[in-house]
């Protein structure tokens, strides 16, 4: 599989809502795999090795985006962010609105001469999204109607890329890669899950991982990646491989092979280190039912949470080598 | 009309490199008309028409649009700029931007997960944002790169309804309308000017003026509208969907008023701009030499100087009826 090509094509795709053709994408990659469909838009697929073990493999799909909540006469809408948005980043961007058809718009954005003041970015309120019909918007546009970024992913230098939604679809990347490596002779159980809901407080992950049966989890997510202002203990260079989580919520034992996995192997990584919860799907998973030993696996990301968000599908790659040899090695529990 | 606002619209060019759109309009109005390109890079054309009217009349548009220039690389590879022409810092953030090389960047700042609440609120300084091109390094970087070179913001063109939104409707819009009117017979003599370095105080304009010596011209441009929602009166300055806009005075000139006068005559639909607000070619064209009688017909345009501004091709054919019949008028007058 070409990690740039299936990041690209899922960069693209949509999944908010209902409006959900991102796993379709996974689906079509995973014919080894039986699918499962879960409550609320989480889907897990299942991999049936002849041991009794079993790996769950975790990446949140959803993406952030917008519920309109008014739509006026004069063509403008007003909408509520679903996921955490910079406000300052909204104006002049392009955005899809999923109605009766797809209708494009801009958000607003005041001209200077009108504010004497300088702008303040504490509402969302504050600003409209333009679809330039006038009255005709009414027709196509209903409250409740979801909207995501209009960008469609493209290459820069090198394996790097940008795009919407990288957050997490490198994480869904990352699975699929792993999936592709995943063959009879690994010998475990595995189980890829895809969850919803992750944007909006890490609900999928819940149910979710409740509805299974795993003794090792790792979950693959986003965190910062290197650039000026944010700390070298708060981000991971962007190139130099995945960042393996180590926190009192995660499985020390894991974070630890996976580190002597990758020294050994010669895969590259960096240490993320956290103390105490991880802002992923992993705070979830880990505690689900009678608790899963969970391991965090996280792809540098810059400009988190924007229609520009940039990443290097090298990490992408030594992730999925990574947890490949996780797996293959039997991990830390017994069988 | 909307296939060469396309193409036009979608040609990259910032205030003193507007080759590519230079080259791109000489190959619309070749043939047409008589052109050539003056030192500072503008296109001064001469239409010869069915009479020759006594007063010389002078039609312009400017070619640049507003951009990006690389100031500085840094180590990791990331790329300080400067605005090119006056930009919103808030349409500047995590926009894509293309370089004249064709490289692709996108203008990084700190997530905002790691701001304080405060920080958050406000808009950051443009040094603290980066062009990010995806270099390893500052050496990768360099080697594609160099401070001075120009970016635009990425081509992004839509079509919905009656309505456009790209970059760079300022002034493309202006552009496609003189072209429209280059490439058919016309009645009277005129000269059209595309103009270079608009964006950064109409410096294109002041030559092409000079060189041209027109007794009447007409500005064709987009102006800001900000008829948007919970804005009311007099502070919409201009609305879509209601024809051109001829203003009486902005912050660069205090027009000519028989121009005005006969523009505000002409039963089309038009509207008057209701702010004395932006400022256009004319602030230059109108002091040449000794004063040029002068007049704006603008495109009203949402989030001007955006990478998104936003326009209605109702008024774009509009401020194009607009001036063929101002041109008619100004023919007419002084030959009777």
């Amino acid at each position: 599989m070409d990690i740039i090509s299936t990041l690209k094509e899922l960069s693209n795709s949509t999944y908010i809502g209902h409006h959900n053709d991102a796993i379709k994408i996974a689906e079509q990659m995973l014919g080894d795999f039986s699918k499962k469909e879960l409550s609320a838009g989480n889907t897990a697929f299942y991999f049936k090795g002849k041991k009794d073990k079993t790996f769950l493999l975790e990446a949140h799909i959803d993406e952030i985006g917008f519920v309109v909540t008014e739509v006026f006469d004069s063509g403008f809408l007003r909408v509520s962010t679903a996921g955490g948005f910079d406000l300052r980043a909204l104006p002049s961007h392009r955005i899809i609105i999923h109605g009766k058809e797809k209708v494009s718009a801009v958000f607003t954005s005041i001209p200077p001469h009108l504010s004497k003041d300088e702008a303040v970015f504490d509402d969302i309120d504050k600003l409209y999204l333009d679809t330039g019909l006038g009255d005709k918007a009414k027709s196509l546009i209903s409250v409740g109607d979801f909207a995501i970024y209009d960008t469609q992913a493209t290459e820069l230098l090198g394996t790097r890329i940008t795009g919407k939604s990288l957050d997490n679809r490198a994480g869904v990347t990352t699975l699929l890669a792993v999936a592709e490596r995943i063959s009879a002779n690994c010998g475990y159980n595995v189980i890829l899950l895809f969850c919803n809901g992750e944007e909006i407080g890490t609900r999928g992950a819940i149910t979710s991982a409740f509805a299974l049966d795993a003794d090792e989890a790792i979950c693959v997510d986003v965190s910062f990646g290197d650039f000026p202002g944010v700390g070298a203990a708060e981000s991971g260079k962007l190139g130099a491989g995945p960042m393996i989580g180590c926190s009192p919520i995660l499985d020390r034992n894991m974070f630890a092979r996976l580190c002597e996995l990758a020294e050994n192997k010669g895969i590259s990584y960096q240490r993320e280190i956290m103390s105490g919860r991880t802002s992923t799907d992993a705070d979830m998973v880990s505690v689900s039912k009678s608790g899963i030993p969970t391991a965090l696996i996280s792809i540098p990301l810059r400009n988190m949470h924007t229609d520009c968000e940039l990443c290097d599908t090298a990490d992408i790659a030594s992730a999925a080598e990574l947890i490949y040899e996780y797996i293959v090695s039997g991990g830390v529990c017994r069988d | 009309m909307t296939d060469m606002l396309r193409i036009l619209c979608n040609t990259c060019g910032t205030s003193g490199r507007e080759d590519a759109v230079r080259d791109t309009i000489v190959s619309l109005i070749d043939g047409f008309c008589d052109y050539k390109i003056d030192p500072l890079g503008n296109i001064i054309a001469f239409k010869k028409g069915k009479k020759t009217p006594k007063k010389r009349i002078m039609l312009d548009a400017h070619m640049d649009e507003v951009g990006f220039i690389a100031t500085y690389i840094n180590e990791q590879g990331l790329i300080s700029f400067s605005s090119v022409g006056g930009i919103n810092t808030e349409c500047i953030l995590s926009q894509r931007v293309i370089f004249e090389n064709g490289t692709v960047g996108v203008i990084g700042s700190k997530p905002m997960h790691l701001l304080s609440a405060d920080a958050r609120k406000k808009l950051p300084e443009t040094d603290s944002l980066y062009i990010d091109i995806g270099a390893a390094s500052g050496e990768e970087a360099k080697k594609i790169i160099s401070p001075g070179d120009t970016a635009v913001f990425y081509p992004k063109f839509l079509e919905q309804d009656s309505i456009i939104a790209s970059k760079a409707i300022d002034d493309r819009a202006g552009c496609a309308i003189l072209i429209s009117l280059l490439r058919e017979d016309s009645e009277y003599d005129f000269y059209a000017t595309f103009t270079v370095q608009e964006e950064i105080g109409s410096r294109g304009a002041a030559t092409a003026a000079f060189a041209v010596e027109p007794d009447y011209c007409l500005c064709l441009e987009s102006t800001t509208a900000s008829d948007i929602e919970g804005v009311s009166g007099a502070r919409r300055v201009c609305e879509l969907g209601q024809g051109p806009v001829i203003s009486f005075m902005d912050r660069g000139t205090l027009y000519d008023r028989e121009l005005f006068d006969l523009a505000n005559g002409i039963s089309m639909p038009h509207q008057v701009k209701s702010m004395v607000a932006g400022g256009n070619n004319s602030a230059a064209i109108h002091k040449s030499r000794g004063g040029v009688k002068t007049l704006a017909v603008s495109v009203p345009c949402r989030y001007l100087h955006s990478a998104s501004c936003m326009s209605s091709l109702d008024d774009i054919k509009g401020a194009y009826d607009m001036a063929k019949a101002m041109l008619q008028k100004l023919g007419e007058a002084e030959n009777d």
